[in-house]
């Protein structure tokens, strides 16, 4: 492999070294146990159970304590490996063959010993709400039920306890869906058992989750991974969400009395003798409620952390049946939990969980799926589905990272898994991730969220980065036909520029075939994306000026000396304008510009320049009155995004660095950026003006104001955790405090409380968390509004779509092969209006009154179908439908 | 979940050889770095690329984000000689970097992170007896991306080191020669209308105690 060969080609790495090194610790008997239990099966599982038995055996006086930490690790980051451990745990429950005959489980064996030490850190996974080990036990104590280990009676009760989250009142759907989970797996895992001792139990956890679900609907109309204006119903045709996956795998289990998909390694030992075995009785539980809904009634709710909002989960289906699993059956959707445990436990080491995804079939019954080029096919295969390993992995992790509005992991996370699987198996994963493409890529025909555009597109680019951006361009040359603004045309467009920011223009270009090159094709940025120093042509109006103030910093002026010389400039310019003009402005353009271009070599020289002036920028960002911060005039600081903007207008990315920094550096605010977006962003490029106004929001726009809410938000989460911290020093100071006033307190006279000196740190704290959490809500609002009036234009607004409403109806939607460049426009605006209600929602919840009253209350009593719709979006993120 | 697998998030042993700071104290400032040490760049490859790549890591609605970028440079010549250093706003953006990104490609190479103590003066400059990094004075092999051995490079790449030679022909050692890349956010006082003395890095938050505290840390630092 290529892409490995310069790294081992030279001397060693020191980190090789040290792995190496790591792996010889010296280690107890007790360790080495613990580590071949935790090794279970690597080789055979079902050779192998025995003879770790024979170890655990062999090794006296049992470590009890370590024996059951040696099984929660093994069930609880190997969730694969569950039904060995049952196993293994069963036949612990035998008394060891004395006299090489007379196996009979006790009362007492040492199987029972480790699952009574087992419980009790179960107990502790429930107490601490730590779902994923919760859930783990649970199909591990489902599988002992299966093996007559566990009373079946008392894991119903198991069950029923989180079946009653279910039922609680304003239950959130992250505590829901967790709770519900851990109900139905148990139940597919042991239903064969549950539903013989309690025939109508199954029907009664099946009826609760559906039940809970059926309130789901309008969350799932927000989150669906297509977009439909028109329909206010759930459409979904080629994803699935998670808990309707489950409810139908169970009812599919029931249907045919639990005839189960799973590994029973246990199910061939001889039966119990139920005289003398009493099997386990699992003692209640009961769900603690979750900690953050309990601060939610505490006095500083305010500046209790935002908890991330949980929504339906659409995992996007990209083959059929009979390549990869579906996951509405029994054994796809055992296939699909496995390999999201997997993706999620192994997170901390991407190569690791690589090579584990790819070995996964060995843990599953013969057959699951199709054995290996060359490998011989298995005996008696025990099912015949199949399926493809390698585009399960890749449908599997790319529905993880396109969940919306947010994956688990970070997105880069699943893309650098995907790289990872790639390299391990090349000419096997190569296959899968570019059928995996193209289906990703004609779906964008069909009202693919738009979110899911961008994460693609950001996939893309890494992948073809890490693959020497292989790519075959050319089967999508019939497509340069489609309306310039079509998913598909935004889609190469993005990827490319995507490609060209992690590698060089002309590097990109090479990959891609001629009739992408043309200007017309409209996939390449019209030039190398280098600055546009708006006075570097000596012809151009006011060059001069911009030379003089270049000098100034060329010959590393004092920024006062800068200030000073500009207001000599205003008056010079002053008489060489139109009336049109406003010199201010134009002062502030050039010098913003000027400054630039000192900085414009790299990101570094950049930060040099702004650090150097930023006294000249506070200046003009104030509007030429001060130089001391926070004080700029709105049109000063939208002069300035707008001359940075110009500067970069080839190159996108720089011009999101610019705006971060410049609010880094305080020069404008979040909202700044959010109302330059809105108003200025189609000025910046004259020749793309007919592509921009009317306003819409293509992936750039979108990623601007992002940026900006989220630096508002990161702000405020900054300033709560200082305020915490020094919350807590300021208590303990009082605590100190009151203590030394008890002692000397001791000639019965009641002094009154020592007064302690006024925390000055604490005080500017809460005064900053204040005035931030202000911008924030302010950013929030200007975001919203924006929104509003591109979708939902007044007649006198500035830009208005003419298709921001006519796009709504069915029949367009249905149209949309005719559809041209502003209606695609609207459509994509809208998508990032739905994105933004759904992703910022904790928040927006915070200050859904004053908001609304803001945005929407001039639409009262109107039948605009825009507004209805921005109105439904609206209310269901924010949790009023 | 270190049980099973190693996470990829833990540094190496590489040690500093001018550090002065001793190993445990290294162990603490690694357990809570926000920087990142970069190796296996090609000399062509910007900081902008690198931006792009390691921004998938930043968690701006935590507080987080690229502070900045420090280009490794050679010593004598100032150009880029295949390492940089990439500092964010928070720790965990950092250890992000190091499961996600480290031993990922970039610009077609394998690049790898590593935890470092932070930036300090001069380190931006490469060790080896030539200007650049010490790895390249013992290399056996042609490596276009890094000099190659001969002045043969690709004729794509030729270009590129036009630009490249020319980027950093300014840069400058001794204090203040790196940007900060812009502080946390912190309350400002409005004095309207009086044009007082800018304020520049090194004296932000003059005002305030937290300001003060801030300040004695990097000090201390410093000092180290």
């Amino acid at each position: 492999m290529s892409y490995n060969r310069h790294y081992r080609g030279g001397r060693r790495h020191y980190r090789d070294d040290e792995d190496d090194r790591r792996r010889d610790i010296v280690e107890s008997p007790q360790e080495r146990l613990k580590l071949a239990i935790i090794k279970l099966g690597e080789v055979d599982p079902y050779q192998e159970i025995a003879a770790v038995e024979t170890h655990i055996r062999g090794l006296a006086p049992p470590d009890i304590y370590n024996l059951s930490e040696s099984f929660h690790i093994g069930v609880t980051e190997q969730p694969y490996k569950i039904p060995f451990y049952a196993a293994l745990l069963r036949l612990l429950h035998n008394n060891p063959p004395t006299d090489g005959e007379s196996i009979i489980a006790d009362g007492n064996s040492l199987g029972k010993q480790i699952l009574e030490e087992f419980w009790k850190g179960f107990q502790a996974y429930v107490d601490k709400l730590m779902w994923r080990e919760t859930r783990f036990c649970i199909h591990f104590f489902a599988h002992l039920v299966s093996a007559q280990i566990i009373s079946p009676e008392s894991f119903a009760a198991l069950l029923q306890s989180f079946i009653t989250v279910l039922d609680e009142f304003g239950v959130s759907h992250g505590r829901a869906k967790r709770a519900a989970l851990c109900a139905a797996e148990g139940l597919m895992i042991a239903g064969a058992v549950l539903s013989s001792s309690k025939p109508t139990f199954p029907n009664e956890v099946v009826t609760s989750i559906q039940t809970y679900t059926e309130t789901t609907n309008s969350g799932k109309w927000i989150v669906q991974p297509v977009v439909r204006l028109h329909s206010p119903n759930v459409e979904v045709e080629n994803a699935d969400e998670l808990l309707d996956t489950a409810i139908n795998a169970l009812k599919a289990l029931e249907s045919a009395g639990f005839e189960g998909p799973y590994p029973r390694p246990y199910s061939g030992y001889p039966p119990l003798d139920i005289s003398s075995f009493t099997p386990f009785s699992l003692p209640s539980v009961l769900v603690p409620p979750e900690v953050i809904e309990l601060e939610g009634l505490s006095t500083e709710a305010e500046e209790s952390e935002i908890k991330r909002q949980e929504w339906p989960e659409y995992f996007l289906r990209l083959f059929g049946d009979d390549v990869t699993p579906d996951p509405n059956t029994p054994a796809g959707y055992a296939v699909r939990n496995d390999l999201l445990a997997m993706i999620d436990v192994f997170e901390v080491n991407r190569k690791e969980a690589a090579r584990l995804l790819l070995e996964y079939p060995k843990w599953v019954v013969s057959g699951t799926f199709k054995p290996r080029p060359g490998a011989p096919p298995p005996d008696e295969p025990l099912v015949n589905y199949n399926w493809q390993l390698e585009s399960t992995l890749l449908e599997t992790i790319l529905g993880a990272s396109l969940i919306l509005p947010q994956s688990t992991q970070v997105q880069i996370y699943y893309d650098g898994l995907i790289t990872e699987v790639c390299k391990i198996s090349p000419s096997t994963v190569g296959p899968a991730v570019g059928k995996s493409i193209r289906k990703l890529y004609s779906s964008l025909t069909d009202g693919l969220d738009v979110e899911i555009e961008r994460r693609f597109s950001e996939w893309f680019a890494i992948h073809m980065s890490n693959f020497n951006f292989q790519w075959v361009w050319k089967e999508w040359i019939p497509d340069l036909d489609l309306a310039i603004q079509h998913p598909k045309r935004a889609f190469m467009r993005t990827a490319v520029e995507y490609e060209i920011r992690l590698s060089y223009y002309d590097r990109i270009v090479k990959s891609l075939p001629e009739a992408m090159h043309t200007p017309e094709a409209h996939i390449l940025p019209k030039q190398t994306p280098g600055p546009d120093f708006m006075y570097d042509d000596p012809s151009k109006p006011h060059h001069d000026a911009a030379q003089s103030i270049l000098n100034l910093f060329r010959g590393r002026a004092k920024a006062e000396d800068v200030i000073s010389h500009l207001d000599s400039l205003r008056n010079t310019l002053e008489s060489d304008i139109t009336e049109s003009e406003n010199v201010d402005s134009l002062v502030r353009i050039i010098t913003t510009q000027s400054l630039l271009h000192i900085g414009s070599r790299s990101f570094s020289h950049l930060l040099n320049a702004i650090e150097r002036y930023l006294p000249l920028l506070r200046t003009i960002a104030s509007g030429g009155m001060t130089a001391s911060a926070g004080a700029g005039t709105a049109e000063a600081k939208a002069d300035i995004l707008s001359a940075a903007a110009l500067f970069w207008k080839y190159n996108p990315q720089m011009v999101a660095i610019v705006f971060d920094k410049l609010m880094q550096y305080q020069i404008v605010d979040p909202t700044d950026v959010v109302s330059w977006t809105f108003l200025h962003v189609s000025e910046v490029d004259e020749s793309e003006a007919d592509l921009k106004a009317p306003l819409n929001l293509s992936a750039f726009e979108w990623n601007l104001l992002k940026a900006a809410l989220d630096k508002a938000i990161g702000r405020v989460n900054s300033a709560r955790r200082k305020l915490a911290m020094l919350r807590k020093e300021d208590d303990d100071n009082r605590a100190r405090a009151k203590a030394r006033g008890g002692n000397m307190d001791v000639d019965g006279e009641t002094k009154p409380d020592e007064p302690i000196p006024e925390n000055v740190a604490l005080a500017s704290a809460l005064k900053a968390f204040s005035s931030l959490t202000r911008e924030q809500k302010t950013a929030l609002s200007r975001t919203l509004e924006g929104f509003v009036s591109c979708l939902a234009p007044s007649p006198t607004s500035l830009h208005p779509n003419p298709k921001a409403r006519e796009i709504l109806t069915e029949h367009s939607w249905h149209n949309r092969a005719n559809w041209g460049k502003e209606e695609w426009n609207a459509w994509e605006t809208w998508g990032w209006y739905r994105h933004f209600c759904r992703a910022y929602s904790p928040y927006l919840r915070n200050y859904a009154t004053t908001l609304m009253a803001v945005s929407f209350a001039r639409f009262e009593g109107q039948s605009d179908p825009a507004a209805i719709l921005l109105q439904k979006m609206w209310d269901v993120s924010i949790g009023q439908e | 979940m270190a049980h099973v697998v190693q996470p990829l998030d833990q540094p190496s042993n590489y040690k500093d050889s001018q550090t002065r700071i001793d190993r445990k104290r290294q162990n603490e400032m690694l357990a809570n770095s926000t920087t990142l040490y970069i190796g296996n760049l090609s000399f062509f490859t910007t900081e902008e690329q690198i931006y792009e790549l390691f921004s998938k890591c930043a968690n701006a609605a935590d507080g987080g984000g690229i502070k900045r970028i420090i280009m490794g440079l050679d010593r004598n010549t100032r150009t880029p000689c295949g390492f940089c250093f990439v500092e964010y706003y928070t720790h965990a953006e950092a250890l992000a970097s190091m499961r996600y990104v480290s031993g990922t490609k970039l610009d077609e190479r394998i690049i790898r992170c590593d935890l470092d103590l932070g930036y300090r003066e001069g380190r931006q400059f490469g060790r080896g007896k030539s200007g650049g990094q010490v790895r390249d004075e013992h290399r056996q092999d042609y490596d276009p991306g890094r000099g190659g051995w001969g002045a043969q490079a690709q004729r794509l790449e030729v270009e590129r080191r036009r630009a490249v030679e020319e980027r950093y022909a300014d840069a400058q050692d001794g204090p203040g020669a790196v940007a900060s890349g812009g502080e946390d956010w912190k309350e400002i006082e409005t004095t309207q209308g009086r044009l007082k003395r800018g304020r520049s890095p090194e004296d932000e938050g003059d005002s305030d105690r937290m300001g003060r505290r801030t300040k004695i840390e990097e000090v201390e630092i410093d000092r180290m």
